[in-house]
């Protein structure tokens, strides 16, 4: 049986912490993970707790990130609640096996530290891993900081768990911004974390040999669309068990998210779509504006993938101009943020003005400064009634003015 | 540890692998599997590599396996049948297990390619652990599946679609890695060599049973005369197998303990090599007068590792 | 295409997540649908192997060789008490006509030929050569 960790009402944890004591309390049988910056950390408590008896379940330290998730689907193959963590490289290294996981349906929870990609070499937060695993058929959340890196990981078990679900579910929180600094995190205790998970339920479990499974079969081109096409709609349709897992943990910690967040949206004519510790940077650039007289608001998707589009669509209704700040190299084109959001409005048959900033790689400092020149950009737009800004620009880039049409 | 006696009594062993899979008419893969599976009574959960045996084992939405089984890719078998034997310890600790009262053991199974090559980083994580666990390698000494390229496995000589014979080239340039030496320095408990074969069907059964009651990782390498990629008849598997003990290029040996190696058969008269080589076509240019010195390479090289394995035998380190 | 008619279903219907179960009943063995051993790969061969009881020494050479398991064995007694397999037959419908058993039959006169698909099996055994014909 594993030990009851005494925790306090109020706890200082950086976001590492946070997310191990999630897992913590979550009595994961099986662990494989990898140390890599900036999650090593969780890797570490995880296996500090173990040595002290906080946890009894398995913890394989693997020899790759690659074996991190394989291990994983091994072992929530063969039937138990699985979890791991990770982050840019690592992360990019287990790519393949997302695909694989997702294939499979299996319920597997990993806190990924989001951290650039290289080359060149950087250890810092982006959203560059974030984007990366798009289109491996995973659940993302959206963790701002060390409290709701904590919630959103407690809420991943449930979310991933879920028979009308079962898919597994990625956390994702800032490198360093989030993950290495500390604030105040108030966290269940230990039972009520676990009742709000509650008990894990197999499907097919392959340890179950008296009813033996074959898992991973070859499906070619007379049944794979069959099967992705099942696959997606179990992704689509997850956002009403999405939000009934949040009602319950409101219920169970007072504290209530959304698919989509907004921060003084209702009236806003102008509105950023910025996701990460930056939302909580820009919150107060919005608050002043709003005393220079501008009607900015802020939205942005809590759930990243199944991606809501209808509900962002709805929510920038009455927007005029719209900024999406995207915090990776869109190598390319525009920012995947823009495009989903240019997606949303021309699915609904609304036309707001739209650009794209792209922020913060490598873990570039944006400040309160920065995003209010964003706003006032946006505001022109607004304004003008039609795009008089560059379509892409670069925030805090040392040297000439960066832009694209 | 199941008995393993003489073939009458083993064959009254319920097939855990059935047929109507894939796999090519003679193929020596599905041999060496059905042994190893009929090998212990316990329940089995499996993890295959892509390769061979998964590809036409488990072909939506048709499964041969009588057992629990997993593929997930071509580099973690190793990692698979790891991350299935920590959660069973897991369930097992914390009371949760779904049928207490039967045993299970897990086996692994891996090309060449899943095995020397892309999946030998999770073979050795899996190994260095010490997971409880059976690792088997169907040894084809190229990659089958995708239509005979070259593995590390891939014997001096021999010619595959990416090491051709051509008129510049005798085709492959680079010896075959010493995986199960390579396994035992790991210090895995158990190791050995075998072959599918009628002659020997006692020694890969009873290496197989030995390994499966082995606590521990345990790890055996056995070859597999591929028909389609060593270009043989069908009904030649089992004799050209043989051949490659006969002529102790293939001999058979186990490794306890990563050092107390034992030889567990002696040609009567070791062959010559040209036995072996001449009835597979993959070496038929080494019969030209311009490549014949690769056959000489090949006997020294067979002679000098039998030669080793004798002195090492003796010796007892 | 692989799959027969019947086993092919829709988008809504398929086995979730592509996870096949091996048997339909586990306690009394039935397998499942999904099973191959339901499949037949028949088709494959152009020549089968025809089994002559009258010869075989049940050694099980044949059992232990067949890559596809084709060999049907019935468990009995020997004169010792000792359980030993008697070979009984050929389940067709997972035989490629391989050949392997043929070559490891090790009876003087093999208790496995091969024969021509058409040919009537009964009529095989009266073509069986006997030792004036070697």
């Amino acid at each position: 049986m594993a030990e009851r960790y005494e925790l306090k009402q109020k706890e200082v944890w950086d976001g590492n912490m946070a997310a191990a004591h999630a897992l913590r309390q979550a009595q994961v049988d099986v662990v494989a993970a990898y140390p890599i910056t900036p999650s090593t950390p969780i890797v570490q408590n995880y296996a500090q707790f173990l040595a002290d008896g906080y946890v009894d379940g398995e913890f394989i330290m693997v020899e790759s990130e690659h074996s991190a998730m394989s291990a994983c689907v091994g072992a929530a193959a063969a039937g138990g609640r699985v979890a791991t963590a990770t982050s840019s490289q690592g992360y990019a290294l287990m790519v393949e096996v997302l695909y694989q996981a997702s294939g499979m349906r299996l319920p597997i929870v990993m806190t990924v530290v989001n951290r650039a990609l290289a080359s060149p070499l950087n250890i810092h937060g982006d959203h560059s891993d974030l984007y990366l695993g798009r289109d491996a058929g995973w659940i993302h959340l959206i963790a701002n900081n060390p409290q709701e890196a904590y919630d959103m990981t407690l809420c991943a078990f449930k979310i991933a768990e879920d028979e009308r679900v079962r898919l597994p579910v990625t956390t994702n929180q800032d490198g360093f911004l989030v993950s290495h600094t500390a604030q105040v995190v108030e966290p269940l205790n230990d039972e009520d974390a676990y009742k709000f998970i509650g008990e894990y339920k197999a499907l097919n479990p392959m340890l179950d040999t008296k009813n033996p499974v074959t898992y991973g079969a070859q499906t070619e081109e007379e049944w794979h669309f069959e099967h992705k096409a099942n696959q997606h709609k179990a992704l689509m349709e997850s956002f009403p068990v999405i939000e009934e897992v949040f009602n319950d943990f409101e219920k169970a910690s007072g504290r209530k998210y959304n698919l989509v967040e907004t921060y003084k949206l209702d009236d806003a004519d102008v509105a950023l779509v910025i996701m990460g510790s930056a939302y909580e940077t820009a919150m107060l650039a919005v608050d002043e504006a709003r005393k220079q007289g501008i009607k900015a608001g802020l939205i942005m998707p809590r759930v990243f993938r199944p991606f809501p589009y209808n509900e962002i669509a709805e929510k920038l209704k009455n927007v005029k101009a719209i900024a999406a700040l995207d915090r990776s190299a869109p190598m390319g084109t525009t920012g995947a943020l823009y495009n989903e959001i240019a997606g949303a409005l021309a699915a609904n048959g609304q036309s707001a003005v739209l650009t794209n900033y792209i922020y913060g790689l490598g873990g570039r400092d944006t400040t309160v400064e920065h995003i209010l020149e964003v706003i006032k950009e946006t505001e022109k737009n607004a304004k003008a009634g039609k795009r008089v800004t560059d379509l892409q620009g670069f925030i805090n880039l040392r040297g000439p003015k960066l832009s694209f049409n | 540890m199941k008995k393993i006696t003489n073939l009458k009594e083993f064959a009254c062993t319920p097939d855990r692998f059935q047929g109507g899979h894939r796999l090519c008419p003679g193929c020596a893969h599905s041999m060496i599997v059905r042994e190893v599976v009929n090998a212990t009574d316990d329940d089995l959960v499996i993890s295959t590599a892509t390769g061979c045996l998964e590809v036409c084992s488990a072909i939506y939405p048709y499964t041969s396996w009588d057992v629990s089984w997993i593929h997930i890719g071509f580099e973690n078998a190793g990692a698979a049948i790891a991350g299935a034997e920590a959660m069973h310890k897991a369930l097992s600790r914390k009371g949760k297990l779904f049928n207490e009262d039967r045993n299970v053991k897990f086996v692994a199974f891996g090309g060449d390619g899943g095995t020397y090559d892309i999946g030998f980083q999770s073979l050795s994580g899996a190994v260095e652990r010490g997971h409880d666990f059976l690792y088997v390698c169907l040894d084809n000494e190229n990659y089958a599946n995708t239509g005979g390229q070259r593995s590390s496995s891939t014997p001096i000589g021999a010619h595959t679609s990416t090491s051709p014979r051509g008129r510049v080239s005798y085709g492959e340039k680079q010896r075959k890695k010493d995986i199960t030496m390579i396994m035992a320095a790991h210090g895995a408990p158990y190791v050995a060599t075998a072959v599918p074969s009628t002659k020997h069907w006692k020694d890969l059964a009873t290496k197989a049973a030995k390994a499966l009651s082995t606590v521990g990782p345990t790890f055996i390498n056995a070859l597999s005369p591929c028909t389609t990629e060593w270009k043989f008849k069908p009904e030649e598997t089992v004799e050209i197998g043989d051949l490659a003990v006969e002529t102790c290029v293939f001999p058979l040996y186990e490794i306890e303990d990563g050092h107390k190696l034992t030889i567990t058969y002696r040609p009567k008269q070791k062959l010559p090599v040209e036995e072996y080589l001449g009835r597979q076509g993959r070496f038929s240019h080494l019969f030209k007068p311009e490549n014949k010195w690769v056959i000489e390479e090949w006997q020294k090289e067979v002679d000098r590792y039998w030669e080793y394995l004798q002195r090492r035998e003796e010796a007892g380190v | 295409m692989a799959t027969p008619k019947e086993m092919l279903t829709t988008w809504d219907k398929v086995q979730f997540g592509a996870v096949l179960p091996s048997f339909e009943d586990p306690e009394h063995k039935v397998r499942s649908k999904f099973h191959s051993y339901n499949y037949s790969v028949a088709d494959w061969r152009v020549e089968k192997p025809v089994f002559n009881r009258d010869l075989c020494i049940d050694c099980d050479f044949c059992w232990v060789a067949c890559p596809d398991s084709c060999f049907i064995v019935e468990e009995v007694e020997n004169k010792r008490g000792k359980k030993q397999a008697k070979i009984v037959g050929i389940n067709y419908n997972l035989c490629k006509g391989c050949a392997v058993c043929v070559e490891v039959c090790p009876t003087p006169i093999k208790s496995l030929l091969m024969f021509p698909e058409y040919v009537d099996n009964d009529e095989a055994l009266k073509q069986w050569p006997t030792k004036d014909k070697k």
